[in-house]
């Protein structure tokens, strides 16, 4: 699964990833604080979408982001 | 929604109140909440402050002003006590998952709070804060976790804002601040001004359309 910001929520300004809370190939659960981003006024804990592991982080720490761009891939959990 | 008045407290044990509820708002165990705080002198630095926002370090070392790092959004402010400080903790889930349309409405709240006290603040398009003419009076950095909202507004009443220029509030050189007690040349009455922004702030969340 790509993570995007625009799949967050409605209307994103572009951002910076201050801060990652996990690593790649850690398992992450629905909900938990993957990393941290900071528009002009506003830090943001992005949740976990789903249970599963974080396979690969595209974005690292100090690099901006458009709403529409990959963040991270998580696979998900079959259920 | 509750309304919780802290009085002035240093700006740490305030984060750690705020911290306190965002736990149990998430928890789901309290309402929507606004926390209200003066604070003993304090600059802080929020996530994407640059040390070299602070002009002026001598001085505020040399009134024993704290400088700390803050995990809010924005750059870098002051606070003193006969500032104002407002910390919504809100379910943006429940609302709106849109924090640009949050601090919009930061921003109009505080601004009609301001025009009941008899001040003419209002928004500039393209900038964000509260403003008086091209003066801020108003300065907003916040924090989200699963969609809660924490840190707030800062509020210029009756603080002495020549501190204000040792910094670049918020990162803008040549920004020029004001307060109410300037603009209507008189000291406003604190306990007053948290009841009108704390009324302001609690009609105005019921009665936004947030969808």
């Amino acid at each position: 699964m790509e993570l995007k910001l625009s799949d967050l929520s409605e209307r994103f300004e572009n951002a910076v990833i201050t801060l990652w809370h996990a690593a790649e190939s850690d398992r992450v659960t629905k909900d938990q604080d993957l990393f941290e981003i900071a528009t002009d006024k506003a830090t943001f804990d992005v949740p976990s979408p789903c249970d599963g592991v974080l396979v690969k982080i595209i974005k690292e720490e100090g690099a901006e982001v458009k709403a529409d761009e990959t963040i991270a891939m998580i696979r998900e959990d079959r259920s | 929604m509750d309304i919780r008045d802290l009085g002035t407290v240093r700006y740490e044990d305030a984060l750690r109140v705020q911290t306190e509820l965002l736990e149990e708002r998430i928890a789901g165990k309290v309402p929507d909440m606004l926390i209200i705080a003066e604070h003993d002198p304090v600059v802080t630095l929020g996530r994407t402050a640059e040390e070299s926002s602070i002009i002026d370090r001598g001085f505020f070392e040399k009134e024993n002003i704290p400088i700390i790092p803050s995990g809010r959004g924005g750059k870098v402010t002051y606070h003193a006590l006969g500032q104002l400080v407002l910390y919504p903790i809100v379910d943006l889930a429940g609302k709106k998952r849109d924090i640009s349309f949050y601090i919009d409405f930061l921003e109009r709240t505080v601004a009609k709070g301001l025009n009941c006290l008899g001040v003419p603040a209002g928004r500039i398009s393209g900038k964000r804060g509260v403003w008086v003419r091209d003066e801020k009076i108003a300065f907003i950095g916040i924090a989200v976790k699963r969609w809660i909202t924490f840190h707030g507004v800062a509020i210029n009443i009756n603080n002495d804002i020549a501190p204000f220029s040792r910094m670049h509030p918020c990162g803008e050189s040549g920004i020029r601040v004001t307060s109410a007690k300037i603009e209507l040349g008189r000291e406003i009455d604190m306990t007053a001004a948290k009841g009108i922004f704390a009324d302001r702030f609690e009609r105005d969340l019921e009665g936004e359309t947030w969808n």
